[in-house]
């Protein structure tokens, strides 16, 4: 450790000097090529014009680097520089085009320096802040130490996310409020986990889901908890327009009840039935279909219809200048009839219900209930601690939980209720809210080291479960086995084979794809009346059961842009207008001869992409350069703003509108990158339905790149993607690793990055060789002290 | 371990205290807050609360035409009528720190980080988030210990939203008006079965006073254990890791002074009593949702639980659509309204259904007696946005109003100010009237004039 921060140290002080020697032993032409004979002068000629520190396009000052060390620590952004001139899109067209061989050159002579600079310096790893857990890993993580199966975080505060996701340790913060919440918590879980000997009282829980317009309404399911056997009353209620239905109650699928929904005027439309119900979680759910109207209803109905009528006249009359309006309201106040609640109360006459899961786990000493000596205590309480602070416990860590239960029994309370109290300062405690990880130098930026296997076996369960290691790795990292390269991969491929895993697919995906966005988009119901809670709903499966067959399957990365493969039910595969698949249950659909494949015209991504009413091609585009091509657009310049901002009335398709705008220069220089690739998506509507016209007019879905090439429709768009392999792999490397990191990624990340491409390329671009990448790279397995908040930027890239 | 003198002197050492200082006796529900207003114990405590609303206002149908106190409600603020007389329009500040001063696009995030703090926020999409203590945080620093909450942020939209927010500024930006440092946000509670809860507790033990007590006093044990094992964690962590723990650390200290005064209260009895049905989760209707809300931070205030407050109508840039009330459209996209008079008057339509909801809570609280008056009078309740028009995301000529608190100001008048006076001028003069003196305040110049002048 002391020796490689005295290599750090060396070099970060003689650096400038150490690379300017490498540099000189080089031939470049006739002159000694270093940065300022070879990059200077290019950017002088070809960038300078516009990259200025006083224009700053595109957010970018390529005058601020005077020297090697500069471009060194931005290296990112001459990564890009390197790519964009190579590719001919920089310089733009219409400015002087620098020779092929010098291009070659100047291109060649940076990446060399790169090179150079990662084979004499040593991997700087990074330092991973104290982490604490989100929400997510907070569930998870209870679910997993104590079998507890309900959502405790659910009431937390948003977690805040940083670089695209909610896991980053930087940004996560606790409040007051937060505080408040968790020892609330604790106090929720620690009753669940030990159950009291008292019967449950009766309680009433409702499940009335938001409404959405295109839901019909005719069914309603969800699963309750039943605390223990006993007297349930179970009940369904109806709401909206007055008509006659059958309705079915259902327990866990068996009907329980049969009523017919009348026309009454006045009576409340609740049906319900008191059962016996065994103890455990069960399936609630209400159906109903129409039936005939008897003559008494069809009478009812008249009469209603006729007080209805009058009482809109006299509305009407009294206030003539709101007439429309008060139409408006009319019509709103009678949706169609649907199921609105479900609900349960009880239990009546319970038995006890028998011990849960989470009580053998805590009291481990084995003795009957009622039978746990003072002994017992100790023993289950280090057991927990072990599990709930993810390491090895010392007396330190035990002697005040014992302490606190020990006083909590002198109190007064069993030495079961009084273990809740431990339990409960053990969920509060930072060793179980926070990741931390030792740094033997914690303020030493050049003290680099392996982390040990514990801190090894949080990292890789809260990247591949986002919970807590279990109790094999625990064992595993005890006997300090882990970091060994085949355990460590085999440990990989296990938990990749664990439902847990589910985890990652959620949380991961659900963020680089933008699919958790889903929720809160609300497409227009008269404008998309097909589009409901149902679809939205099925949007997401199929997204999500797509990128689980990516992983669990190890294919290709490059199918997330064109596998011409999903998965559907009926329900979607019509809205998609794709035949021959019937029933709920989603499967593996082939997609040859459709419009689609990939995640870039699957229904969610085309919805988030997309305003209420109607398409963003400029979203579109700017969705694929953040999350395919990595490359996030710069925010306009100033006083430009929105391009949905500019004055004057809209015409036309929605391209139409766009080129308006783009003939605008200060627009065209980026909108030209972002606005292609959106076009290309045109074809599909904003809920990301096939349509051929737009406005009355046929849709217009080809595009030129700004290198040139040219393409029509999202299949060919795709193929281009898709050509340039190692440009998708760095930029889903880069995501999965920030997640898996839990922190953003420095210039001294590229290495590894490049690294994982490397690898990538060399094994058919599977899943399992990203993982695996990410797993043994050096970040994910060297820790370093923290640098604090001395260190800045070297250089000022504009837009700060 | 369990409530020994030894531990409750080591918890008031902990807390920075001694036992020296006397906390805030509560006999009543209205503690006495300070010597000074001990002396006027007959007069009810000041509350603030600030309202927020996003993408700006329609100000065609914002801004009275005339000035002083005969002036017409226009269409937006038409739902304020039944109160008109506790309102002070104040036209023409400004959110100096929301414009882009270099920074680019972004004047969502600005607007909404900025208002309450007068602060130019940072620019940045990662880890290092700052701007300034918000003025609300400020006042509960000061005043925040007379009551068990010392602030309670409320919002109807949660945040939790992948991607970047707005033009390279983080989420936090967008989702909290309310800062407690420069560099930690209060994100707002937007459910109102939570608040409920945190109101008036969650546990079965409701009912059973001395339960209640008991579990408080684990509570507390359990805290200065985990206090305990943070100052041992402390040790051998470099900065960074320190500055978390820090921030833990002071959270473990203020619930601790929370169960403290809850503590007293079930001691004395005076613990709020829900007066209202716990709520079942989050409404879907934005009306019901605001009206809840609103119900429970009336409660909040009435029973002295808090006495200052934050509420988001929705976060800033926020796309939600109002279908009933007939605007289907994403808020946002429409507030980009390139002066189509049909769609300006769509976002007119939200404008006014946000204060609708505002307008019924301040007759609620005008319909709360407390004293000789009403709890209005004792409450300044300020409603803006840290953007004027959302089509040009100007933050001079602000939507701004404040209600209420008419024994520092004389209501009921429409008064126009320069167009770069700071909206943070406002907040000395918020802050003077709660009793909080403050001589600058984010980019404040000096107390806002003809607050109380007759014109």
């Amino acid at each position: 450790m002391c020796r490689w921060s005295f290599v750090v140290t060396f070099l970060t002080a003689k650096r400038t000097l150490f690379l300017g020697l490498a540099a000189g032993t080089l031939a470049f032409g006739q002159s000694k090529p270093d940065f300022q004979t070879v990059v200077a002068p290019f950017v002088a000629q070809s960038c300078a014009p516009c990259h200025n520190e006083k224009l700053k396009t595109a957010g970018l000052a390529l005058t601020v680097y005077h020297d090697e060390a500069a471009m060194l620590h931005d290296r990112e952004t001459w990564e890009k520089v390197v790519r964009r001139v190579r590719a001919g899109e920089m310089p733009p067209k219409g400015m002087p085009r620098p020779k092929p061989e010098t291009i070659a050159a100047v291109t060649n002579w940076i990446e060399e320096r790169f090179e150079t600079a990662d084979r004499n310096t040593p991997a700087d790893p990074g330092h991973l802040t104290a982490h604490r857990l989100n929400r997510t890993e907070y569930n998870n993580t209870v679910r997993d130490l104590l079998a507890i199966h309900f959502q405790p975080a659910a009431d937390f505060p948003a977690d805040d996310s940083g670089y695209g996701f909610d896991n980053i340790g930087d940004v996560l913060s606790v409040s007051p409020v937060l505080m408040e919440k968790y020892l609330n918590a604790a106090t929720k879980i620690a009753n669940r986990a030990i159950p009291s000997d008292a019967l449950p009282k009766p309680t009433r829980e409702r499940y009335s889901p938001e409404h959405e317009v295109n839901d019909d309404g005719m069914a309603l399911e969800n699963v309750f908890d039943f605390p223990a056997p006993g007297d349930y009353q179970l009940r369904a209620a109806v709401s909206g327009e007055k008509d006659p239905f059958r309705l079915h109650l259902l327990l866990d699928g068996k009907e329980i009840k049969t009523s017919d929904v009348l026309i009454e005027e006045d009576t409340p439309r609740s049906y319900e039935i008191t059962t016996h119900v065994p103890y455990g979680e069960h399936r609630l759910s209400a159906r109903m279909e129409p039936r005939e109207p008897s003559a008494v209803e069809l009478a009812t109905r008249e009469r209603m219809k006729v007080k209805e009528e009058a009482a809109y006249r006299r509305a009407i009359a009294k206030h003539p200048e709101d007439t429309k309006e008060i139409a408006k309201q009319r019509a709103l106040s009678h949706p169609p009839t649907f199921i609105d609640v479900l609900e349960v109360r009880g239990p009546y006459n319970p038995g006890p219900p028998p011990l849960p899961e989470s009580y053998r786990r805590i009291f481990i000493c084995g003795h009957a209930r009622g039978q746990h000596t003072d002994q017992c205590v100790r023993t289950n309480l280090a057991h927990l601690a072990r599990l709930a602070y993810r390491r090895p416990v010392t007396d330190a860590d035990i002697d005040p939980l014992c302490k606190l239960v020990a006083s909590a029994h002198r109190d007064g309370l069993p030495v079961e209720q009084a273990m809740r109290i431990g339990l409960e300062a053990m969920l509060v405690s930072p060793n179980f809210l926070y990741r931390i990880e030792r740094d033997p130098e914690p303020n030493d930026a050049g003290a680099i080291h392996p982390v040990n296997d514990f801190e090894l076996a949080s990292r890789l369960s809260y990247f591949l479960w986002s919970s807590m290691p279990d109790e094999q790795l625990l064992t595993i990292a005890g006997e300090g086995r882990l970091h060994k390269s085949e355990v460590l991969n085999q440990q990989v491929k296990r938990m990749l084979a664990d439902a847990k895993s589910d985890a990652l697919i959620d949380n991961f995906a659900g963020q680089w794809l933008e699919l958790r966005n889903l929720d809160s988009i609300r497409p227009d119901p008269e404008e998309f009346p097909a589009f409901n809670a149902q679809i939205r709903q099925a949007m997401y499966t199929e997204s999500k059961m797509f990128v689980a067959s990516i992983v669990h399957d190890d294919r290709s990365i490059i199918d997330f842009l064109n596998g011409k493969y999903t998965f559907l039910n009926e329900r979607l595969a019509k809205f998609y207008g794709i035949p021959g698949v019937t029933g709920d249950e989603f499967r593996r659909v082939e997609l040859n001869g459709t419009e689609r494949s990939g995640v870039l015209t699957q229904g969610s991504v085309l919805t988030v992409t997309s305003y209420p009413t109607r398409t963003s091609p400029v979203l579109r585009g700017k969705w694929i350069l953040e999350n395919v091509l990595n490359e996030p657009p710069p925010p306009p310049p100033p006083g430009v703003g929105s391009i949905d901002a500019k004055a004057g009335p809209l015409a036309g398709t929605m391209r139409q509108q766009m080129e308006k705008h783009r003939a605008d220069p200060a627009c065209a220089s980026c909108h030209k990158r972002m606005d292609p690739l959106g076009f290309a998506l045109e074809n599909y509507n904003a809920v990301g339905r096939w349509r051929t016209q737009d406005a009355g007019q046929p849709v217009d879905a080809s595009g030129t790149l700004p290198d040139g090439r040219n393409f029509s429709g999202s299949e060919q768009l795709k193929t281009i993607l898709a050509a340039d392999k190692d440009k998708f792999a760095d930029c889903l490397t880069e995501k999965l690793m920030i997640y898996a990191l839990g922190r953003g990624l420095e210039g001294y990340d590229r290495r590894a990055v490049k690294q994982i491409t490397g690898q990538l390329a060399a094994n058919g671009y599977r899943f399992s060789t990203l993982i695996s990448g990410i797993v043994n790279s050096v970040p994910f397995q060297m820790g370093r002290g923290d640098e604090g908040q001395q260190v800045t930027k070297l250089v000022g890239v504009g837009g700060k | 371990m369990i409530l020994t003198r030894k531990h409750v002197s080591r918890r008031m050492l902990l807390r920075g205290m001694g036992t020296a200082v006397a906390l805030p006796v509560l006999d009543s529900m209205f503690p006495a807050l300070s010597k000074a207003s001990e002396a006027a114990a007959q007069t009810s405590p000041t509350r603030m609360v600030f309202c927020y609303v996003p993408n700006g206002i329609d100000m065609r149908n914002w801004t009275p035409s005339a000035e002083g106190r005969a002036f017409a409600l226009p269409k937006i603020l038409s739902p304020l009528a039944p109160v008109q007389d506790d309102v002070l329009v104040l036209s023409g500040l400004m959110d100096h720190g929301g414009m882009a001063l270099g920074d680019g696009p972004g004047d969502h995030a600005r607007a909404s980080a900025s208002f309450l703090t007068g602060v130019h926020p940072k620019k940045t999409a990662g880890s290092d988030i700052s701007v300034g203590v918000s003025v609300d945080q400020l006042a509960a620093q000061k005043i925040g210990r007379a009551t068990r909450l010392a602030s309670l942020e409320l919002g109807c939209e949660d945040g939790h939203l992948a991607g970047n927010c707005d033009s390279g500024y983080a989420c936090a930006y967008v989702n909290s008006i309310s800062w407690r440092t420069a560099t930690a946000p209060n994100p707002p509670e937007v459910n109102p079965r939570a608040v409920f809860e945190r109101l008036f507790g969650n546990d079965e033990n409701a009912g059973d006073p001395a339960a209640r007590a008991r579990n408080a006093r684990y509570q507390q044990s359990i805290l200065d254990l985990v206090a305990d094992d943070t100052r041992r964690l402390q040790g051998g962590l470099g900065q960074t890791d320190k500055r978390k723990l820090d921030e833990y650390f002071t959270a473990v200290r203020e619930v601790e002074r929370q169960i403290e005064m809850m503590e007293r209260q079930i001691a004395t009895n005076s613990m709020a009593a829900p007066s209202i049905e716990k709520p079942a989760g989050i409404p879907i209707e934005f009306a019901e949702h605001a009206r809840l809300m609103f119900e429970l931070l009336t409660i909040a205030l009435q029973t002295d639980t808090t006495r200052i407050s934050t509420f988001m109508l929705a976060r800033e840039g926020s796309n939600r659509s109002y279908r009933e009330i007939g605007v289907p459209e994403g808020h946002h996209g429409l507030s980009h309204h390139r002066n189509d008079p049909a769609l300006m008057d769509k976002v007119a339509a939200i404008n006014h259904h946000h204060m609708t909801q505002f307008a019924d809570f301040l007759v609620r609280l005008k319909k709360t007696k407390e004293g000789a008056g009403s709890l209005l009078d004792n409450t300044i309740v300020l409603y803006g946005s840290g953007i004027s028009d959302g089509n040009r995301h100007n933050h001079d000529d602000l939507p701004v109003l404040v209600a209420g608190g008419s024994r520092a100001f004389k209501t009921g008048r429409h008064v126009r100010y320069s167009r770069s006076e700071p909206v943070a001028n406002l907040y000395l003069s918020v802050l003077d009237a709660a009793g909080v003196p403050t001589e600058r305040f984010g980019d404040s110049q000096n107390r806002l004039e003809y607050l109380s002048d007759l014109t």
